[in-house]
């Protein structure tokens, strides 16, 4: 014990590591608000940055640059409809409609200090439950990855808008995009024909920049010389009623948030998606509705993204399994350093789990101050003549697009699908169900295979596999209880008062 | 699902278009394996081309019935003039960016757009563009080291040049 | 690129020639990793490739790029000037890509600057698994056709030749599931998901270690430094013994074509860098074998490897086209 409290302190004791950390979390920040640029990438980079380093000081910056990513990608979000990174679409959905409306500042306070409160309580978990938390994620069979696949797929409906049909073609348009290029699993080719450049698949990255950035500029376009939104510069840090008020929800949806990141295979870009369903299925009644600058849906991305970061060590610190791509890096930057992450991680070097707890909580605690200051000079650049901004804006977009992958194709498909994505919105089809889609499509489509091939193929087994095990039986009737939810029957049957 | 819109210019030949485009997806998810196993790979991009092609009918159904009299025209309503200029604009950007190179086509890129945007004045618009460029050059280039293609400019030996120069091994 | 030679004398005259523009490397190298990041190629070329740095004398900027099973890679450094300027980093996959119809490009239009190190395949199985040793696997393989399980990361991968080597020996009977690579799969064989799966013994080493998987049998035909009670396969099955030693790789690669000061610069550079204490350390402890194989050495270890990788898959019916067709000559 006093060894764990001794290792817990070290950061706090060592100005430099203080200090590092701090940096790692601002650098995090502008890493995660810039589309294109990845917590993944910042962290490799940083394998090769800080190898002549003791472990410590690397890990404190890695660690902050996590942290501080998965905050940073609600910025961009919020201020122009372009999610830095995909943890941040579900926060794009609330958070931009509120800067229209000249409430960024009080969006990016509040998404700040949400985030703090989601971060918090995913690394309580890390430091009060992995163990547990790591034997139950393991649990977790293809059929149940499937039927979670299942789950995220099933908010088609709540993101469709006017129009369901066109939510769910949108939604299954993803899924394909999400299969383009070798499958991974048997190197079959897939809707590629026949064209080399399609066979890497098209980058996730530069969809989500085009469809979201793109297709929004030009939609701007025209209304390029109306001025801008004129932003309110009242209340930007929330007061403790409006806090307490979405806490239980910011509860509920920070340990959707931890599980989800706690599960090998599934991160903060899923668990911000189903705590935004979540979110969008227990309020009864927003103050304003959902899709229109909702706080509530900006409360469950944003708790729930951050939530992950510390699920995601949960598999990582006590077993040497990554609970995400950067977590990954990490494991790969502690080989480098001499150590052996694994299961006996936590017996041999207790004191590396209680320094990168220790670490997490600080890089939380420097979201919240970096987050709360120069949020007036952020919000400013929304302010900006749009005829500035766009041109800006679509440099960043094609320059992000690029960054992903060094790949020019990549720039022409962000492209492509920026006009797409236009012509969608003007005949009133969503563009959030495609960007769905493609973020499930791997996790619908390899687990369903494994799950069936698991079970010879056979559709019978396979449901009898559900039905036999408590976890996959549990995730079954969660799925039907919200999918009837969401049909006609359900009112037919609970009769709720329409408001 | 019903809405009283009337239908908007070029609605009826995009939903079109997709349902097209569906049947053509389907045709080639099942080119990928066929109805070889429940666990191939084209079995689930199958399922989903199918679910599109169900979709685009209804939705092409629905537009069908709609009142094709509307007040909006396709010049200012769909695609404006700024519209086809910006797109054209970031296509021809995208295919000058490999033979010019990334510091040329952005400038010349950014110092068009504001300056057909924003009419303002050449230098003014030049100088906004500088300003942006630098910017987003330092965070990519030199910060993050993504080698974006040079072109006409050698900025990597420029850069080598510098470090050389602060590490005072030059000379 | 007449302009461009233009703003370089320009830009020279500007500088008034004060630091002549140096030798290579008078700019950025721009190093390619064919897998994902945080996987042991990319582990393993970003714990090398600091060390070259230094006796470069310059920056190799490392960049993951990953899909068509490492072919979008490979082709990006082959359509990139010979220059020196552009290295691969790349694992042993290419070697099988023309007789597995992914690509029409492999290692022979690259030249080797060192093949750093080579992995051991390892057949673990989950802990509660019925099973101790291969002999008892085959036998409850036999007993229970199509229940075991076995992990597979896709044609030409690691699992499939150490799969096509038990079948050419004694075809067993199971299911594959199939996962995009060895660390997925591992993770579900700690969860139940499949029962067992041949690795590369550094990502399950330390699950051997921390009891969450069990060690079946080393492929190798001596024990591992690492892990010294884990049977080799030749210890109950000789027959193995003649496929084997066999195990993936990865290496540095220029492209053919690259000057030769440049290529003897970049083999010094990199067998200096396999040869520090702390990088040794690292391929020791994941269960790698040093190699550090450079020239007509790692030229004809290519070669071998082909030769005896393409024809086992072609004779377990795994290939798309014979190895015939590219000259592959017969082990």
């Amino acid at each position: 014990m006093m060894d764990a409290i001794q290792a817990f302190l070290i950061p706090l004791l060592e100005p430099r590591l203080l200090g590092l950390i701090a940096i790692g979390t601002f650098a995090g920040i502008y890493v995660g608000a810039i589309p294109g640029l990845s917590v993944t990438m910042a962290v490799s980079i940083l394998i090769s940055f800080t190898f002549s380093w003791e472990v410590y000081p690397a890990l404190a910056l890695m660690i902050g640059i996590y942290m501080g990513g998965v905050y940073g990608g609600s910025r961009t979000a919020i201020l122009l409809n372009i999610p830095g990174a995909p943890a941040a679409i579900a926060t794009a959905l609330d958070g931009f409609p509120m800067a229209k409306k000249g409430l960024a500042g009080e969006a990016i306070g509040i998404a700040t200090v949400v985030s703090f409160i989601g971060g918090f309580i995913g690394i309580f978990a890390l430091a009060a439950f992995a163990p547990t938390l790591s034997d139950f994620a393991l649990r977790f069979q293809p059929r149940d990855y499937f039927m979670l696949g299942v789950l995220g797929i099933l908010l088609v409906g709540s993101l469709s808008g006017e129009s369901l049909v066109k939510g769910i073609f949108a939604g299954a348009l993803g899924i394909g995009i999400g299969a383009v290029g070798m499958d991974p699993l048997t190197f079959t080719e897939r809707f590629t024909f026949g064209i080399d450049g399609l066979r890497g698949g098209v980058s996730f990255i530069a969809v989500m920049i085009g469809m979201f950035g793109i297709s929004e500029g030009l939609m701007q376009l025209h209304t390029v010389n109306t001025p801008a939104v004129k932003q309110k510069i009242g209340r930007i840090i929330p007061s403790w009623a409006q806090v307490r008020r979405h806490l239980p929800l910011g509860l509920q949806t920070s340990t959707i948030g931890t599980v989800i990141g706690a599960l090998p295979g599934t991160g903060g870009d899923i668990a911000a998606l189903i705590a935004y369903d979540h979110a969008k299925r227990v309020t009864r009644n927003p103050e304003v509705p959902f899709g229109q600058g909702a706080v509530e849906g900006l409360v469950a991305p944003e708790t729930a993204n951050n939530a992950a970061v510390g699920g995601a060590f949960i598999p990582m610190l006590t077993l040497g399994i990554p609970g995400d791509a950067v977590t990954a890096i990490i494991i790969g930057a502690l080989f480098i350093h001499g150590l052996n992450p694994g299961p006996l991680l936590m017996t041999s070097q207790p004191d590396m789990f209680w320094f990168i707890v220790s670490s997490l909580v600080l890089a939380n605690i420097f979201i919240l101050i970096f987050g709360l200051t120069g949020i007036r000079f952020f919000v400013k650049i929304v302010e900006l003549p749009r005829a500035v901004l766009l041109p800006a804006i679509l440099l960043l977009s094609v320059v992000g697009a690029y960054a992903v992958n060094n790949s020019l194709t990549d720039v022409y498909w962000m492209l492509g699908f920026g006009v797409f994505g236009y012509f969608m919105k003007l005949y009133g089809y969503p563009l959030g169900p495609v960007i769905l889609g493609v973020i499930l499509s791997r996790l619908l489509d390899d687990n369903w295979r494994r799950a069936i091939i698991s079970d010879l193929e056979s559709p019978v087994r396979l449901m009898q596999g559900i039905l036999t095990s408590p976890l996959s039986l549990a995730l079954f009737a969660f799925i039907l209880l919200i999918f009837l939810s969401k049909t006609p029957l359900w009112g037919l049957i609970f009769r709720r008062k329409q408001t | 699902m019903q809405t009283n819109r009337p239908r908007r210019p070029g609605e009826l030949l995009f939903n079109l278009a997709m349902v097209l485009a569906s049947l053509f997806l389907l045709w080639s998810a099942y080119g990928i394996s066929g109805f070889e196993a429940l666990s191939a790979p084209g079995t689930v991009p199958m399922v989903t081309t199918a679910t599109m092609l169900i979709c685009a009918v209804l939705i092409l159904r629905e537009t069908l019935r709609k009142s094709g009299t509307t007040t909006e025209t396709l010049r200012q309503h769909i695609l404006p003039v700024p519209v086809i200029v910006t797109i054209a604009a970031i296509g021809a950007y995208a295919l000058a960016l490999k033979p010019l190179g990334f510091l040329p086509t952005s400038f010349l890129f950014l110092t068009g757009m504001i300056r057909y945007l924003a009419r303002y004045s050449l230098a003014r618009s030049a100088l906004l563009a500088l300003l942006i460029l630098i910017i987003i050059y330092l965070v990519f280039r030199i910060v993050f080291t993504v080698l974006m293609p040079e072109g006409l400019v050698p900025e990597a030996e420029i850069i080598a040049w510098v470090k050389r120069l602060f590490r005072g091994e030059g000379g | 690129m007449l302009m461009r030679s233009v703003f370089g004398a320009a830009l020279a005259l500007c500088l008034g020639a004060i630091p002549a523009l140096a030798e290579y490397p008078e700019r950025e190298i721009q190093g390619i990793i064919q897998w994902g990041a945080g996987g042991s190629t990319d582990t393993v070329a970003r714990a090398i490739t600091p060390h070259a740095e230094a006796v470069l004398g310059g920056t190799v900027v490392m960049q993951n790029i990953t899909g068509g099973v490492g072919a979008i890679a490979l082709n990006r450094v082959a359509e990139a000037e010979a220059d020196g300027y552009t290295l691969l980093f790349g694992a042993e996959n290419p070697l099988l890509y023309k007789v597995m119809g992914l690509g029409e490009k492999d290692y022979g239009d690259f030249v080797p600057i060192n093949i750093i190190a080579r992995g051991v395949p390892i057949l673990v199985a989950r802990p509660d698994a019925p099973f101790d040793t291969f002999p008892e696997l085959v036998d409850y393989v036999r007993d229970n056709p199509r229940m075991v399980k076995f992990g597979s990361t896709g044609p030409g991968g690691l699992p499939s030749v150490v799969t096509a080597m038990i079948n050419s020996v004694t075809p067993l009977d199971v299911t594959f599931v199939p996962y995009d690579g060895d660390g997925p799969a591992l993770t579900a064989l700690q969860g139940g998901a499949i029962d067992v799966m041949p690795a590369v013994l550094g990502a399950a080493i330390e699950g051997i270690r921390g009891g969450t998987m069990k060690p079946i049998a080393l492929f190798d035909v001596e024990p591992s430094p690492q892990l010294p009670d884990v049977p080799t396969i030749v210890s109950t099955n000789p027959e193995f013994a003649e496929m084997l030693p066999w195990g993936p790789f990865f290496g540095v690669f220029v492209k053919k074509g690259t000057p030769d000061e440049i290529v003897a610069e970049l083999v010094a550079a990199y067998a200096e860098a396999a040869q520090q204490p702390d990088f040794v350390d690292l391929i020791n402890n994941r269960g790698f074998k040093m190699l550090s194989l450079s020239g007509a050495e790692a030229e004809a270890f290519l070669a071998d490897w082909q030769s005896t990788t393409a024809w086992l898959m072609h004779e377990a019916g795994l290939t798309q086209a014979s190895p015939e067709e590219f000259d592959i000559p017969r082990p």
